[in-house]
């Protein structure tokens, strides 16, 4: 049985104990007869009425909720990482920053949320948020991202687009959820087609971040190698399990890439962070500058915060494609 | 354990700690108790006051929550604010206090073990060790014990102590010597819990290692208050009933012994006990350092040498000390969390070098 059926079965049977209506997707704001149930990462969560009050834990789920317009309904956010993308600063704006870096128990319960919604497990230990559990005994549900619960079946892209339904679900936003969706899963559709018409296997490395000289690359485990797969071409350190493991230039030169990705992180403002370093540093280097696609400027910049999983990867999915295009063409 | 430890007592070295004449003359006697109650008074105003400090919480709320718990006709909290309140907030600032007794009397009763001044469980890397065990046994997969933590960081701490004491077998003794051995010995555990967190492939490494080596009270909940308070009602009597013998210590072990102390026994009791304690401590809130060292010598320039007075007076001011320190930790950089090391060591440290300063080693 797959996973939504089941999941529709266990919000009919949650209804039927009930002796309340299911939910027919038409949850309104204010508050919805029936009870919502979504799984989320191991625990069964179950809404009486929609979330008022609600707080995300870090950059990624607090992008997700702006994207579904639930700005109102946020109690608090915190953790971010970079700037919000554009689109959402003004969404933004309303919501109270709670902790600019990693959200603490007190603060959190001084806030009072009815939800709280984060990327990350480890987010909820009894020295961050509190534990899950911890909260679940308050009545505050948690939902973790079902990108931090690997099936092993489900692809990355899926999973996100399984939290914007999720949660869209429980903030009475489906609409907006189904259209996100829909959008996201077109670019992921365009991109495969666009693949087919390319010379597939292009080497591809994801220089993520150069710190103190060292750079740090995409692994097996991160949205990156999902993303090389989807446009058919291939990372070249999928042999490493880890989702950013950090290597040496020699070995990026071993590995000879024909295309270079390249995060910009100049948002976030640390010496080494803007693309146009770590492509100095590339020039300069004594193996990696021989190589043929930095010889040919074979670079893709994309925002390094989109190359981890949020509603924003698509965007770098789509950048990525359009520059594979073009250095294929050109070659 | 025993065996080795007698060679930190050298009879070359100056006593650390001259005790007062035995006879005590009446005024004394007032004084004492007056240092007594004087220092339950700090506690119990620490105590409630510290319960203030932090986010969410004002006198009204605090009032409320309270009157609420003795049945009075109040409003009650909100469900998350109580919850801030009981779950939250009394658990930290009582595990601050009874890590704060704990660490300040093991510091008390190591200082007159070793007879040297400088002695303290962090200093002697008693605490590193715990951690170390504290950290093979939560990567073993028994994290949500409490016990198990304590248990694994008990085992560290005796490791270390015994490494220290074979260390410390052979050669002159001299303070300084205890001190650089102990800190050589607290780095090399250091490095291995480091080494343990940073190969375990937990993308959080690098947080568990701030908790362990510099140790928080954010973590705290009531399962660890109920086990540290346990233990240091335990432990803090052992080492109280060991009060004459710590006072014959003083004086080396061989007045000791002339005196009638089991001076093997009651060495190996003690080190034992503070071992255990500071065990139980640092599974709780991580290696907080230098409580141990300032309380001790503070305390000491109040009430005298004593130990049958500075132990329960270092307790409550150890107590007194760290939750206030927490406080700072607390709001400092509010909403963020300082570990409440980093607050320990800077007040810590300039004390430290006083005190050896006024032993003319500096």
């Amino acid at each position: 049985m797959s996973r939504p059926t089941r999941l529709g079965l266990a919000v009919v049977a949650v209804a039927l104990a009930t002796g309340c209506a299911a939910p027919q997707g038409g949850a309104t704001p204010a508050a919805s007869a029936g009870t919502t149930a979504v799984e989320s990462c191991g625990q069964r969560l179950t809404f009486a009425n929609t979330p008022q009050r609600v707080v995300a834990l870090d950059q990624s789920s607090t992008e997700t909720l702006l994207a579904l317009g639930v700005q109102e309904r946020m109690a608090g956010t915190a953790n971010l990482k970079t700037k919000v993308a554009p689109r959402y600063a003004e969404a933004y704006a309303k919501v109270p920053v709670l902790s600019p870096k990693v959200l603490t128990a007190e603060p959190l319960r001084a806030a009072g949320p009815d939800f709280v919604v984060a990327s990350f497990k480890e987010l909820f230990t009894a020295d961050r948020a509190g534990t899950r559990d911890e909260l679940a005994k308050l009545s505050v549900p948690t939902y973790v991202s079902a990108v931090n619960c690997p099936d092993g079946a489900t692809p990355p892209f899926e999973r996100l687009f399984r939290d914007y339904q999720n949660l869209g679900r429980i903030l009475g936003a489906q609409d907006r959820a189904g259209q996100l969706v829909a959008e996201q899963r077109g670019v992921v559709a365009e991109v495969e087609a666009t693949a087919r018409k390319r010379p597939r296997g292009l080497k591809v490395v994801w220089v993520y971040s150069v710190f103190n000289g060292i750079p740090y690359v995409a692994g097996r485990d991160g949205m990156a190698s999902h993303m090389s797969r989807l446009a058919g071409a291939e990372n070249v350190f999928d042999d490493v399990a880890q989702e950013w493991p950090e290597v040496s230039w020699e070995e990026i030169a071993r590995r000879d890439p024909d295309v270079i990705v390249v995060g910009d992180l100049s948002e976030r403002g640390n010496p080494g962070d803007k693309a146009s370093e770590k492509l100095a540093v590339m020039r300069q280097h004594p193996a990696v500058s021989k190589l043929d696609a930095v010889r040919n400027g074979s670079f893709i910049e994309l925002p390094g915060i989109e190359m981890d999983p949020s509603v924003r990867t698509v965007d770098a999915l789509r950048a990525f494609s359009e520059g594979l295009d073009r250095i294929a063409g050109r070659g | 354990m025993a065996d080795p430890a007698a060679v930190l007592l050298d009879p070359a070295v100056e006593p650390v700690v001259a005790p007062a004449p035995p006879a005590q003359p009446a005024p004394n006697r007032r004084r004492r108790a007056l240092a007594v109650v004087l220092s339950l008074l700090l506690l119990a105003a620490s105590l409630v006051l510290a319960t203030r400090v932090g986010a969410g919480l004002g006198w009204p709320q605090i009032g409320r929550a309270v009157g609420v718990r003795l049945g009075l006709p109040v409003q009650p909290l909100p469900p998350l604010l109580d919850s801030l309140l009981w779950d939250l907030r009394v658990p930290r600032v009582l595990l601050a206090a009874l890590v704060g007794a704990a660490l300040a009397v093991c510091g008390a009763a190591l200082q007159s073990v070793t007879r040297n001044a400088l002695a303290d469980p962090y200093l002697l890397g008693v605490s590193s060790g715990a951690s170390t065990g504290a950290v093979v046994v939560v990567l073993l997969g028994f994290a949500g014990s409490q016990l198990s933590v304590a248990g694994g960081a008990f085992l560290g701490a005796l490791v270390s102590f015994g490494l220290l004491m074979l260390l410390l077998r052979r050669g002159g003794l001299h303070s300084m010597r205890i001190v650089l051995t102990g800190v050589v010995v607290g780095q090399m555990f250091t490095a291995l819990t480091s080494l343990i967190l940073m190969s375990s492939g937990d993308a959080d490494s690098t947080r568990a290692l701030t908790h362990w080596l510099l140790g928080s009270l954010a973590p705290a909940r009531w399962s660890a208050v109920l086990l540290c308070a346990v233990a240091c009602a335990v432990g803090l009597l052992v080492v109280w009933l060991c009060s004459a013998a710590l006072d014959g210590f003083a004086f080396g072990a061989d007045t000791a012994a002339s005196l009638g102390i089991d001076v093997r026994t009651t060495r190996a009791v003690l080190l034992v006990t503070t071992s255990l304690l500071t065990a139980v401590a640092v599974a709780a809130v991580g290696a907080i350092g230098f409580v141990g060292l300032i309380v001790p010598h503070g305390v000491r320039l109040l009430v005298g040498p004593l130990h049958r007075l500075l132990l329960p007076v270092c307790a409550v001011v150890g107590a007194a000390f760290l939750v206030w320190t927490d406080a700072l930790a607390r709001v400092a950089f509010a909403p963020l969390e300082v570990p409440v090391g980093v607050f320990t060591a800077l007040l810590g440290v300039p004390l430290f070098l006083l005190v050896l300063r006024r032993r003319g080693e500096l």
